[in-house]
């Protein structure tokens, strides 16, 4: 059987050691850098300069940038915005993105440059995957959502303010913990990410450098905070991993063996669940021809879906939330 | 009756350092780590005391100082054998001597009212202020008074008082005598310098050439003549040379002054790259560098493919190596977190893992070491030079097997105590060898201590494993000494005993 990265024509994937943190499980992906993609820190967002549009700029001299799936930023004195998906910024450039989305319901002001930055939480990625309401332009198009998405968090106010959420200092230093617990490894690209054994979101960055870069804003921003709420609003089921067990009196070699055994059953256990997952539609939504990159919306069978994007005809990005 | 206090104390008292906020008196670490000093203080002044004489910060210790300075000694104490009256003077002069002259003179100025602190004044306090100072060779006093005049003038004005400086200024030789005079008859210049008077005869400056080189430059640079000032500018210190180039609007480049001037040995280091940016060469001597400096030059040159001196630091790094006082904790094995967590924040990068690193030289009888994580890179232009740097994900219980087989019984962890290859494997596997007759002491250092972690406490790697917090290899002895401290009074006291008399010279 083919996993989800052969499906979707990744070549040249392996899957790493298994980091496990409570209910969470990162699996690494590891590969090669590839397409020539603008280096992460040549990219940055600039500003909002209305309601509902972003502009990000790629001072890159000789490759097109990805702008991650809803990236958000959030700022003082300026209504925090999100990307109503991912985006491609041309070299040496500006790319202005009017479908956006404010997430700070009753904030007004524009923002100029991020004092912070994460991806929308799952459930709140999941809404976007209507192509509808990604290409609306209308800003307030994720204030319900956002409501319902804070509900019964107990959080201070009831507006739709996304940073709420972020910014209580309870949750702010829970996320901060929780993304300390994981660490990038040499050669990663990406990462199959669960939730008490179950997939919920699949990355992969065009090369290990973009996914330092971007691995904290989805480890703790989208993942972290929505097993969070989860677990505040007591949805999750407890971890199911059980540590293998060591019979008395096994030597210290005997123990390696033992240890080591699990820790391969963990990435060997990995494959089915890739497998598991089947794409149920895939569909261009935008081509930039000049750089020969398009981007596709993907569905998944399971509900859940994102985007991919290719550049000559080779996957280089792709996001998914299960 | 009132039951006793309970003293809860940590080696905090000696690690403190405060940033940004902790100045003010509001905020909780630094309340916490005041209380503490408090409550050492009053469980037991002599041991207090003697504390001071381990490793530390040198806040902590300018802290501590302090405490003892504002309380009088009553001369009712009885002494243990070993001390003698003033000894709490000399361990504060000691501790003066010990740190660099900006922290010692930074301590001293504590007493001014500084950094939070109560002024004090009293005779102590004027003795040690004026001794520290003045009871220094010529050249020595020569060099300080030039690097560091404005806060030797208020240091001095506040032992003395205005009334008092002002008459000594004036020609009242009895008083300047009787304070000064005392440690050195030859500093009148010098005192004159300070106050912002240029030494008048002639003859007087004979002893103080850079006093004397300072003030010509000064004159240079008022009439902003540059050839003079090029020649009078070699070996000033390069804050002052900038400073009279600023202030005097002299027309010379920066990368000429980073390349003339001088500047110590530790700003040298750390002014390397931005001296190099400017286009200047600069001369760095790494023989007389601290061991944590020598591994941070040494990764951020690697790191940043730059392999110049490199072998000059590796050799650097050697000799301090074994110059360092290692403690001897028994036989032991030690593994060192490498995984990724261990680079560290954005504010000190590579802290953790530089500080691991340095803390291997701290032990004795190490009988090997296991790294867990990491990865090694090829620097240099014929990939001549190999070094682990801080990758991957943690898998500590694969080291504890490792060490455990070893058969050594002491297994000291350097770590942050984050663990996720699985979370929990390291216990299970600690606990298997515990309950299974395996006999190991595990001591867990952990680098990435709360006060510097935006994500709060220290963490642990199992129950019954306390972390013990180290931010600085140097504090590890401190660190042993603390465990001990309040159930072990006694024996901590007689060995803080040893360790003054073994450093200060004692009275058997």
């Amino acid at each position: 059987m083919k996993t989800i990265f052969e499906k979707l024509n990744f070549t040249g994937l392996e899957i790493g050691r298994v980091q496990s943190v409570d209910e969470m499980t990162v699996v690494p992906i590891l590969g090669g850098d590839r397409g020539n993609i603008a280096a992460p820190e040549n990219v940055k967002f600039q500003k909002t300069t209305n309601y509902g549009t972003m502009v990000f700029e790629n001072k890159d001299e000789f490759n097109p940038a990805i702008i991650p799936t809803n990236i958000m930023a959030r700022g003082r004195g300026a209504q925090d915005h999100a990307m109503s998906g991912s985006a491609i910024v041309l070299k040496k450039s500006s790319g202005t993105f009017r479908n956006a989305c404010c997430i700070e319901q009753s904030q007004g002001g524009y923002l100029n440059g991020a004092e912070e930055e994460d991806i929308l939480p799952i459930a709140l990625r999941k809404k976007l995957l209507s192509q509808k309401l990604r290409n609306q332009c209308s800003y307030n198009k994720l204030w319900e959502d956002i409501r319902v998405w804070l509900k019964g968090l107990h959080l201070t106010y009831s507006s739709a303010h996304l940073r709420y959420f972020y910014d209580e200092p309870n949750v702010k230093e829970a996320l901060e913990n929780f993304s300390a617990e994981f660490e990038p490894v040499a050669g990663q690209i990406g990462a199959l990410i669960m939730f008490s054994g179950v997939p919920v979101g699949i990355e992969i960055m065009p090369s290990s450098k973009h996914w330092e870069h971007h691995w904290k804003l989805l480890i703790r921003g989208c993942y972290g905070a929505e097993m969070l709420r989860l677990k505040l609003l007591k949805k999750l089921q407890p971890s199911a991993l059980v540590l293998p067990d060591i019979p008395d009196n096994s030597t210290p070699d005997q123990v390696m063996d033992i240890l080591e055994d699990f820790s391969l059953h963990l990435r060997k256990e990995v494959l089915p669940i890739l497998e598991a997952i089947d794409v149920k539609s895939r569909k261009i939504i935008a081509r930039d021809t000049s750089v020969s990159m398009n981007t596709s919306l993907v569905r998944t069978t399971s509900g859940g879906g994102g985007d991919l994007i290719t550049q000559n005809n080779v996957p280089v990005y792709v996001s998914l939330v299960l | 009756m009132t039951a006793k206090k309970v003293v809860k104390i940590d080696s905090g008292i000696l690690q403190y350092i405060p940033k940004g906020a902790f100045y003010e008196g509001t905020d909780e670490q630094f309340s916490r780590v005041r209380q503490m000093w408090n409550d050492l203080f009053t469980h037991d002044r002599l041991l207090f005391c003697l504390t001071s004489l381990l490793n530390g910060s040198g806040f902590s210790k300018g802290a501590m100082s302090h405490i003892l300075l504002r309380n009088p000694i009553t001369g009712k104490e009885v002494l243990p054998p070993g001390l003698a009256f003033g000894y709490e003077s000399d361990v504060i002069m000691y501790n003066l001597k010990k740190e660099r002259v900006p922290r010692a003179l930074k301590n001293l100025l504590m007493l001014t009212g500084t950094e939070g602190f109560r002024p004090i004044n009293n005779a102590r306090t004027r003795k040690i202020i004026l001794e520290y100072i003045f009871n220094r060779s010529t050249d020595e006093l020569d060099s300080l008074t030039i690097n560091f005049k404005s806060k030797l003038k208020t240091l001095v004005r506040h032992a003395l008082g205005k009334q008092n400086v002002f008459k000594i200024l004036n020609g009242d030789t009895k008083l300047f005598m009787k304070w000064i005079g005392r440690y050195n008859k030859d500093v009148l210049p010098v005192f004159f310098h300070l106050f912002d008077r240029q030494p008048t005869t002639s003859g007087q400056s004979t002893y103080y050439k850079k006093i004397e080189q300072y003030w010509k430059l000064r004159t240079a640079a008022q009439n902003q003549d540059v050839a003079m000032f090029r020649l009078l500018m070699k070996g000033m210190p390069q804050r002052t040379v900038i400073g009279f180039r600023n202030t005097y609007k002299v027309p010379i480049e920066l990368s000429e002054i980073y390349e003339q001037a001088k500047t110590s040995t530790k700003e040298k280091i750390q002014l390397e790259s931005a001296a190099k940016r400017s286009g200047a060469k600069v001369k760095v001597n790494y023989k007389n560098q601290e061991l944590y400096d020598l591994w941070k030059v040494f990764y951020y040159k690697l790191i940043n493919n730059d392999t110049e001196n490199i072998d000059k630091i590796k050799q650097a790094i050697t000799d301090q190596y074994s110059k360092t006082d290692r403690i001897d904790i028994g036989e032991c094995v030690v593994i060192i977190d490498a995984s990724k967590s261990m680079v560290g924040s954005d504010q000190r990068p590579l802290h953790p893992f530089l500080t691991s690193l340095c803390l291997v030289t701290s032990l004795d009888n190490v009988k090997d070491v296991f790294y867990v994580g990491g990865k090694l890179i090829k620097v240099g232009a014929e990939d001549d030079h190999n070094v682990l740097i801080p990758a991957n994900g943690t898998a500590l219980w694969r080291g504890l097997i490792k060490a455990v087989k070893t058969g050594v019984e002491n297994i000291v962890i350097i770590s942050d105590g984050y663990e996720n290859e699985v979370k929990g494997m390291f216990e299970h596997t600690y606990n298997y060898f515990k309950n299974n007759a395996h006999k190991i002491n595990i001591l867990h250092l952990n680098p990435v201590f709360s006060a510097d972690a935006k994500t709060g406490t220290v963490r642990r790697l199992a129950a019954d494993i306390d972390p013990m917090p180290l931010t600085n290899y140097k504090y590890l002895e401190t660190e042993l000494i603390f465990k001990r401290m309040i159930n072990h009074s006694a024996s901590v006291k007689k060995l803080l005993i040893q360790k003054y008399q073994k450093l200060l010279g004692g009275h058997q």
